[in-house]
């Protein structure tokens, strides 16, 4: 065996997001750009916004441009990571993939299959007979035609030796999740399981009339119980129960970095499991504190070592556990700015610790200092004024806001 | 666009196929014959014999003529079937610097791939000839309980030979893709893959152009050759005991017995009987010494009944992991030449309660089947799609010699997983890993495919770094590993030290070597 080369390429792809405390009402907008401003939500990316109707692409950029020199509209750099680091969700356990590419006529892959595979990527979390396109009591011919239906379409030989860029990964991705949808649906003791749970979801007395003689509707014909899935399942469940089991251990004893990971292992062989997401849910953010304590440490010690360019590397490696922290937030837009000159970043920076916390005057000072740095002076004023209220003693943000 | 060939490279016979205007054709050499044999010679006159050229002076020069070498391709030296090996063969097997076994012929010494990739070569250059134009991209065959090493060094044969391999496919799904190109039908079936070296079962799925593998197993060392060794074991007792004479020794008589036994086996596949004749097969103070008697059926039965005994076993258990009772099996196809004989055929039809197919060849089916995916990957309409397996479990070596399971065996490939590695000292910035491949729970007893040094880990307290391996199988089913760090996202540097395959480096040079032989033999 040979040691793979796994080079993700991504590209940087603007992500546009309303500043705090801007109120656009008092802007000139014709309906066109107030529908663009209203789909503006700090998920949605620019190359999706350039698609609405009604606007031209070339329209859209300008008025994103335009708003964000305004200082109406901030960038950042992608919505998929924060949004995983606020509301902690399923794991992706085989890889992380936090950048979704957009259609791209370029490609040796046409758009129409560009479209199919991300919509296909979207619905990856769904329950898998929905994932499938079967019902949910759908036998196990229909699964496997089903099976074989989409394997044709996503299986990534289909474009073998094309190019077809960052849908490369997202089509493996795919693939092997139709796989796993495939041997759990076929496996009957998931199958019963996931009737259960979604009959309970959606309508709560199906379950109750499957327990009267005669009611039960058609059921799908059970595997053999010899079955090599039927036997695989039970094993990696065993495996996965293991697993759990130490974490249960491991955060019994406040190993939260080994409880994570052991979990992780057990989702990643019994994913229909809903308690392990659930102790995961909770273990997860107990670990991203642990790791995002220990590098607000490292940060901290680097800095009293006057090594601040490592200082900004550890702070934003915390960030990326902690995305909202304002402490970190607000250190990391003060060394961006002073020592890596960065003032995008320490302005989306400084932007997230006074949106944690508008009412500290030192976060406002450094976003008007930034603001006032690149130049925005209304910005500017408007923070340092606020800075000063807050905190009538700071001379720093006073002598900053005389000089403006 | 350049055409896809479809190679068999097998044990004792090579088959090349292409495809045209949408039909299979199986490509004969220049002497006609639709398979070659994968056999490579020194001639005494130092010349390069491939093929029929190297098998018809094989008798004279014995030492110097290598068969059978995908038995040791891939594997260690010290394993058991290398051992056998160097016991049975009359060319000399050496041990080489990666703990591979090499063949010593003419003084020169050549590595499995390097000899695998001669043949390849020469199959390249019969469809060349054939199809008028230079073809590069090829899809090649291998057994499929072939592991992760055997498959690298394959493509690493390919490559030597010049080709571009688009994949490696396992052989008995080549068969079931060659049976299956034109059926849209739904249907269960059996593969029964006796080949010269290697036995294969794979029970299959099929249903309008998509074959799905549900299982598949087998044995690496067991085939034609094996049956042929309990013939010619056979004649040396017989000749033992009535001339009073051991031939065990003696290579030029040993390649005559393999010759005729084979033959013989042949033979009996159509009559009840049939006659041994070596006439001057050895000499003594009293004169020349022939050999000459009559085998019949019964008797060859008698002798391999075992082999064809072991290889059902392997087919209950396979069918059973596939979830299927034999009978489910709709069809049962046969391939490879042993397959011809009678005893074999009753046995698999014994098993599953339903005779043969008897529209496939046995020789040709699964060089048909590789063009036939090299077309499907290439060509636009998505008429064909394979949907294989992981013939064995992937792990690691845990702590007390065990083997942890990450992927289990019967997995559709390709596949990817990952498993959480942390330190286990205080402040310890590399990981050892031992990737292996098999069933069995003790991790001595299963393959190692490769030792990764994880290094560079963040100095923290024991078991808190997290490191992420990553473990991928490929559509040819071949591994490989990347690993990250958690707390960083840093991806980690790998270094791998795989057993039994060739560097690079390696292969860059037998490259080299071979161009200039070419150069020289055309100049």
């Amino acid at each position: 065996m040979r040691a793979g080369d796994r080079t993700a390429s991504q590209q940087e792809e603007r992500v546009p997001r309303l500043a705090p405390d801007c109120d656009p009402t008092g802007l000139d907008l014709t309906p066109a750009q107030g529908f663009l401003l209203s789909r503006i939500d700090g998920l949605t990316p620019e190359s999706v916004l350039l698609q609405l109707g009604g606007l031209d692409p070339d329209e859209v950029r300008r008025c994103l441009d335009d708003w964000s020199s305004e200082g109406l509209v901030v960038f950042g750099k992608g919505g998929p990571p924060s949004r995983s680091a606020e509301s902690a969700p399923v794991p992706v356990v085989d890889e992380a993939l936090d950048r979704i590419p957009t259609p791209d006529p370029e490609l040796d892959l046409p758009v129409k299959a560009q479209e199919a595979i991300l919509e296909m990527y979207e619905r990856l979390e769904r329950p898998y007979h929905e994932l499938l396109g079967v019902p949910l009591d759908a036998d196990t011919r229909t699964v496997k035609r089903a099976y074989f239906g989409l394997s044709k379409e996503y299986h990534p030989d289909r474009y073998f030796r094309r190019d077809i860029g960052a849908f490369q990964p997202l089509l493996e991705r795919v693939f092997r999740k139709i796989v796993e949808a495939y041997e759990l649906m076929s496996d009957p003791g998931v199958r019963a399981e996931m009737e259960r749970s979604l009959s309970g979801e959606a309508e709560a007395p199906a379950g109750a009339a499957g327990s009267a003689p005669g009611a039960a509707k058609p059921r799908s014909r059970p595997l053999s119980p010899f079955s090599s899935l039927g036997r695989l399942i039970a094993k990696r469940r065993a495996k996965a129960k293991g697993f759990f089991e130490a974490a249960m251990v491991a955060g019994g004893e406040e190993r939260w970095l080994e409880a994570t990971g052991s979990l992780r292992l057990a989702i990643a062989f019994d994913p229909a499991n809903a308690l392990y997401r659930e102790r995961f849910g909770e273990v997860q953010p107990k670990a991203h504190a642990i790791r995002f304590e220990q590098l607000m440490k490292e940060a901290d010690s680097a800095l009293s070592f006057r090594d601040r360019g490592d200082a900004l590397r550890l702070f934003e490696e915390a960030l990326h556990f902690k995305p909202y922290d304002p402490e970190a937030n607000h250190t990391a837009a003060r060394l961006a700015w002073l020592v890596a000159e960065d003032l995008r970043k320490a302005k989306e920076y400084a932007l997230r610790a006074t949106e944690a916390e508008p009412d500290k005057g030192d976060y406002r000072r450094t976003l008007g200092q930034i603001y006032q740095a690149a130049g925005f002076a209304a910005n500017a004023r408007r923070e340092l004024k606020a800075a000063v209220r807050l905190n009538p003693k700071d001379k720093e943000a006073r002598a900053a806001l005389k000089s403006l | 666009m350049s055409r896809v060939i479809g190679i068999d490279l097998g044990t004792t016979n090579s088959c090349v196929a292409v495809i045209e205007n949408g039909q299979s054709t199986v490509i004969p050499n220049a002497g006609g014959y639709r398979t070659t044999p994968s056999m490579f010679a020194i001639s005494h006159d130092g010349k390069r014999l491939v093929g029929h050229l190297a098998k018809r002076q094989a008798i004279t020069n014995a030492r110097n003529t290598i068969f059978g070498s995908k038995r040791l391709i891939g594997r260690r030296f010290d394993a058991e079937e290398v051992r056998q090996a160097v016991e049975f063969c009359p060319y000399e097997i050496v041990r080489g610097a990666n703990d591979d076994p090499r063949i010593n012929i003419a003084g020169k010494t050549f590595t499995c791939p390097e000899i695998a990739g001669i043949i390849l070569r020469e199959m390249k250059r019969v469809a060349e000839e054939y199809v008028g134009e230079p073809i590069s991209d090829a899809v090649i065959t291998v057994p499929a309980y072939f592991n992760d090493t055997q498959r690298q060094c394959t493509k690493d044969a390919g490559k030597i030979a010049g080709l571009e391999v688009l994949r490696i496919i396992n052989e008995p799904t080549a068969a079931a893709m060659a049976y299956g190109a034109g059926n849209r039908e739904e249907e269960k079936v059996a593969i029964y893959d006796l080949g010269g070296g290697t036995f294969d079962i794979s029970i299959l799925d099929m249903s309008d152009g998509v074959i799905e593998v549900l299982a598949t197993s087998g044995n690496t060392f067991l085939g034609g050759e094996d049956f042929d060794r309990r013939i010619v074991g056979h004649l040396l007792e017989r000749f033992q005991e009535t001339e009073g004479i051991d031939l065990s020794e003696d290579p030029m008589a040993l390649q005559r017995l393999k010759d005729a036994g084979e033959k013989a086996k042949c033979d009996l596949s159509e009559r009840e009987k049939t006659e041994i004749s070596l006439p001057f097969i050895a000499s003594d103070d009293s004169g020349p010494r022939h050999l000459q008697l009559e085998f019949d059926r019964s008797s060859l039965e008698a002798l391999v009944h075992g082999l064809v005994n072991q290889t059902i076993k392997v087919v209950e258990s396979c069918v059973q992991d596939a979830g299927l009772q034999p009978g489910e099996v709709d069809r049962v196809i046969l391939v490879g030449g042993q397959t011809r004989m009678p005893l074999i055929q009753k046995a698999v039809g014994e098993c599953f309660g339903k005779g043969a197919h008897k529209g496939v060849n046995p020789d040709e089916v699964v060089a048909v089947g590789a063009a036939l995916q090299g077309e499907a990957l290439v060509s636009d309409d998505q008429k064909l799609l394979l949907l294989d397996v992981t013939p064995l479990s992937l792990g690691i070596a845990t702590a007390g010699g065990h083997f942890a399971k990450l992927i289990e065996r019967n997995t559709t490939v390709p596949v990817r997983k990952t498993h959480t590695f942390t330190s286990t000292r205080d402040n310890q910035t590399a990981v050892k890993i031992r990737v292996l491949q098999g069933e069995s729970d003790a991790a001595a007893h299963n393959d190692l495919l490769g030792e990764f040094v994880l290094s560079g880990i963040r100095k923290a307290p024991k078991g808190e770094p997290e490191i992420e391996v990553c473990f991928d199988i490929d559509a040819n089913g071949i591994v490989s590993a990347s690993a990250t760090d958690l707390a960083t996202g840093k991806e980690q540097s790998i270094t791998v030290n795989a057993t039994g395959t060739l560097s690079q480096e390696e292969i860059e040079r037998i490259i080299e070597d071979q161009e200039l032989f070419e150069v020289a033999s055309k100049g």
